[in-house]
């Protein structure tokens, strides 16, 4: 369908603007909501901290592995932590557009891409939130972390690029689908399946040799591969990955691949938003 | 006077060529209050999305205090404000967030934003609701609060898109009055979508009646009624309502204009008198059940214009 539009015969008056003004109302608004709803902060951490808490240590016991495999399960479970917040984050803005104030949002003279952001800045906020309790909480049941130096900077970069990237999945998949049930229905695709296969729990090489280049396709395998090499010093996960020599040059080229993911899946996020807002 | 809504040739079709609104065209001055009467599916929603932005026109223009919603949607999304007919507010803030957002999406200067909310909450009635959140309270406060967020920006145009439905006889008077009491207060335009003849009498300056995405008629709700005289007759018959109406139209007593729903004849009677017309009628043979005489109304002017019953197709 073509748009053709007739010309009126009148002069456009400008209107000067700071188009990032609205973002810290569009955050605020969003931050108010998620707090009004503490499922949303506490529900995609407890599987998480179980995990964490209770399945590595119950794994150590049982396989009669090292201290260091909690560490590992640990780390791992910040795998299921980002998707399953970000994926409940994209459920609230499709509730938004079923019951809430999206509308009105859309009838505001802000441009569309900012209410994405605004969502994304406070989803990226309660993410590094609940990851940092995860963390403590993992400290505190004595599992130790090896953060030496600038390598806490791949584990950040890396983390924070997977949970931008997987926002965009959510936004995307949230403007797609009709419907709450539909969308319920398919996060388990999305954000648990992956992380079995991501090496969470154990190496990517451990898999079936098919599911090992499968996995190492996938951004999450590369996000923990990071986050591993940040957090515990072992950059066993980036090997896996890349068979190559040099950790660094490794690591850069997985923050490329999560990086790419998080520019990818941003920006197909908007797009599918900005589209879907205009009948 | 100033025109602030303008509307030229506007088409939206959707995929599989449904053709929501058909070559559209009509001007609202400033401070007008303008209605789009008719039933669901007429149009109407869509014309308000396509002039609010959230629905893209497949071909026509249409400006709103100058700006074209398609080249300049920022500019005018700033100059309007809408209230939806589905309630669109997020429950769990309070009315005063919602209000407050309103302002600062707006871009009304934090002091002034903090003055119209109060006097707004004074006049609609919610200053003691405004730090309740939404989700408690009833449906006539909900929409009293979103007329309010509405106008915290001052809106050269405001759009009110079927703002009584689904509110009890009660709550409905209320906001009419108080829809009422805006107009004669503001300068904003208005543009109200209703299917409530009632509501569009009372409030509209002028009426563009929509049917199957066209405009059939527009005018001021007086001269549309004019065009049906003085007063009309309404008969109903047992059967063959067209075969009786041909036979009222062989006696000159039923112009152009008469027309048949169901087993309802209705004449309008320009030049008759009615006992006259009703001595007409029996001495034509029709046996009708029922006879009455009275003033025409929008109803009838709608169901001449589209042979559809407006309250019963909404």
């Amino acid at each position: 369908m073509t748009t053709r539009t007739l010309d009126l015969g009148r002069p456009l008056p400008s209107l000067p603007r700071n188009p990032f003004s609205p973002l810290a109302t569009l955050a605020r608004r969003r931050l108010h909501l998620t707090v009004r709803t503490p499922r949303e902060l506490l529900v995609p951490m407890l599987t998480p901290i179980l995990f964490a808490l209770v399945i590595a240590p119950a794994l150590k016991e049982a396989l009669h592995t090292s201290s260091s495999y909690e560490a590992y399960v640990a780390t791992g479970t910040i795998g299921l932590l980002i998707p399953l917040n970000t994926m409940f984050a994209g459920l609230s803005v499709l509730v938004e557009r079923e019951s809430g104030a999206q509308r009105e949002l859309l009838a505001a003279p802000v441009p569309r891409p900012l209410l994405v952001l605004g969502n994304l800045i406070v989803a990226f906020g309660v993410t590094a939130l609940q990851i940092g309790v995860l963390i403590g909480v993992a400290r505190a049941r004595g599992i130790h972390f090896d953060v030496a130096g600038p390598g806490v900077l791949w584990f950040l970069g890396g983390a924070a690029l997977f949970t931008v990237g997987m926002y965009g999945a959510a936004e995307s998949l949230a403007a797609r689908v009709p419907s709450a049930e539909e969308y319920i229905s398919r996060v388990p695709a999305i954000a648990i399946v992956p992380w079995f296969l991501a090496g969470s729990l154990f190496p990517i090489t451990a898999l079936p040799t098919f599911l090992t280049w499968f996995a190492r396709f996938l951004p999450l395998t590369h996000a923990l591969a990071l986050v591993r090499y940040g957090l515990l010093n072992d950059p066993s996960g980036l090997h896996n990955i890349w068979r190559m020599h040099s950790v660094t040059e490794m690591a850069a080229l997985s923050m490329l691949v999560v990086g790419a993911f998080a520019a990818a899946l941003t920006a197909a996020g908007i797009r599918l938003f900005t589209r879907g807002a205009v009948g | 006077m100033d025109t602030a809504i303008e509307v030229r040739q506007l088409v939206k079709t959707y995929a599989g060529d449904v053709r929501a609104v058909r070559d559209i065209s009509f001007d609202v001055d400033r401070g007008e209050v303008f209605g789009l009467l008719g039933p669901n599916g007429a149009g109407k929603s869509t014309t308000v999305g396509m002039l609010t932005t959230t629905v893209a026109p497949s071909s026509g223009a249409a400006r709103l205090a100058g700006f074209d919603v398609v080249r300049s949607p920022l500019e005018a999304r700033s100059v309007s404000s809408v209230v939806f007919q589905e309630a669109v507010v997020d429950r769990a803030l309070t009315g005063r967030s919602h209000l407050d957002i309103h302002a600062r999406l707006w871009r009304v200067a934090p002091s002034e934003a903090g003055d119209r909310i109060a006097r707004l909450s004074e006049t609609l009635g919610l200053a003691d609701l405004l730090d309740r959140p939404v989700g408690t309270y009833s449906g006539g406060e909900r929409r009293r609060l979103e007329i309010a967020r509405a106008l915290v920006s001052r809106p050269s145009v405001l759009f009110l898109d079927e703002p009584t439905v689904g509110l009890d006889p009660r709550v409905r008077a209320e906001l009419l009055d108080l829809i009422a009491g805006l107009r004669d207060r503001l300068e904003t335009t208005i543009l109200l979508t209703t299917h409530y003849l009632d509501e569009a009498e009372r409030l509209c300056d002028r009426l563009a009646i929509m049917h199957e995405g066209k405009i059939v008629a527009l005018d001021t709700p007086h001269a549309l009624r004019a065009d049906l005289g003085e007063k009309i007759v309404e008969l109903r018959v047992r059967d063959q309502p067209a075969a009786a109406l041909d036979r009222l139209r062989d006696s000159g007593l039923a112009g152009r204009d008469a027309f048949a729903v169901g087993t309802t004849i209705t004449i309008p009677l320009h030049d008759h008198d009615d006992t006259v017309a009703t001595a007409e009628i029996e001495r034509s043979g029709i046996a009708p059940t029922a006879i009455t005489t009275r003033e025409p109304t929008l109803d009838d002017v709608y169901l001449r214009l589209t042979g559809g019953q407006l309250h019963n197709a909404a």
